[in-house]
């Protein structure tokens, strides 16, 4: 038994971040959001949102993550690609690990 | 005889022992541990890397990411620096059919409405991937003094958590790491390192054509690259402010 918890962030000026709209965006049109048993928002506007608590309870400070319960263990996945790949079992392009590796490697940005 | 290698348990000791040593012995360190090992050189100040790491191993291999947007000047200072030192030089270039596909999609300057991660995740992630790939160590140019917000922590020796895998650990050593820009500067000069043309037309930091600009008098070399980009670039934190407020 396995359950997936999308957690996206709302910014302060109310709209989506851009990285989490990318991520739903790539799972709905990989027909996966199905796969995703809730979908969380962590509100910036609302500090008592379920997002920011859940954030702070588990120590992540970038959206979106996952949280995955496989068999009783939880796990927490910060990265999108490690999600499709290992938890949802889709196929990721070269191009997008690339890309991650790039938002997730803040020394890489003068390459 | 020298150990080869150096295991990940050793790696954050070494790294605070070699903090306050010169780069040219760091750079020997990283030599001798290591055969299979190359230097990123991206046509920049970085030169003084190739300077010191060809006196200490003559052929030592160097690779520059060739994006396909890099100035005509960087370009011909590759093939001088080709040309100067004894070193093997790769230029790696991106894979066509990605670039193809991100110009046909979304033009050739998309990085100005989408920011710059996905032209550079083509033009210069994936190919350093394939090379870190067939390495077990690699050389950078990167200075903690080169962007207070992004390199102020970068160690001298670390264990590349981007680009290793549980099969294929990969250290990364960044001699330069604890160097000021003058220090640099300093040592070309001392040393008659060559240099990339657009210095003198007031580039502090260079990269892609389109992504670099030439900076001010006393304007961080930051500032020269992404400029339009500093607004957004860390939109997907998590404000610790409101995570203290939530508690």
């Amino acid at each position: 038994m396995q359950t997936v918890t999308f957690v996206k962030k709302i910014k302060e000026d109310g709209s989506p971040c851009r990285k989490c709209a990318e991520v739903e965006e790539r799972l709905q049109s990989a027909g996966l959001m199905p796969r995703i048993d809730r979908v969380v928002i962590a509100d910036e506007r609302d500090p008592a949102s379920e997002g920011i608590q859940l954030a702070a309870e588990l120590g992540v400070d970038a959206a979106p993550f996952f949280i995955v319960v496989k068999d009783g263990v939880q796990i927490v996945y910060t990265s999108y690609v490690r999600v499709l790949k290992e938890v949802l079992t889709a196929k990721t392009t070269e191009e997008e690990e690339a890309k991650e590796i790039l938002e997730r490697s803040d020394d890489l940005d003068f390459l | 005889m020298v150990e080869m290698g150096i295991p990940a348990a050793e790696i954050a000791g070494l790294a605070a022992e070699y903090a306050t040593r010169t780069p040219v012995e760091i750079l020997t360190l990283a030599l001798e541990r290591f055969d299979n090992i190359a230097l990123s050189f991206s046509g920049a100040e970085d030169i003084v890397l190739v300077d010191m790491a060809s006196k200490i191993r003559p052929g030592v291999a160097v690779f520059s990411l060739d994006t396909g947007r890099l100035h005509g000047e960087t370009y011909r200072f590759i093939e001088s620096v080709r040309e100067r030192y004894p070193i093997t030089l790769d230029v790696l270039a991106p894979d066509t059919i990605a670039v193809e596909r991100l110009v046909r999609e979304k033009g050739l300057f998309s990085f100005y409405k989408d920011g710059h991660t996905e032209c550079c995740g083509i033009r210069k992630v994936v190919p350093l991937k394939r090379k870190l790939a067939t390495v077990d160590a690699w050389i950078t140019g990167q200075r903690q003094d080169q962007s207070p917000s992004t390199r102020a922590s970068v160690p001298v020796i670390q264990a590349d958590t981007a680009f290793s895998s549980a099969e294929h650990p990969v250290v990364k050593f960044n001699p330069l790491a604890r160097w000021s820009s003058a220090e640099v500067w300093r040592y070309m000069r001392e040393h008659d390192v060559p240099y990339n043309q657009l210095h003198e037309k007031g580039f502090a930091s260079i990269g892609c054509e389109p992504c670099t600009r030439a900076v001010l008098p006393n304007q961080h070399e930051r500032e020269g690259r992404w400029w339009w980009e500093e607004a957004t670039i860390k939109e997907c934190g998590l404000h610790a402010g409101n995570l203290k407020g939530g508690r």
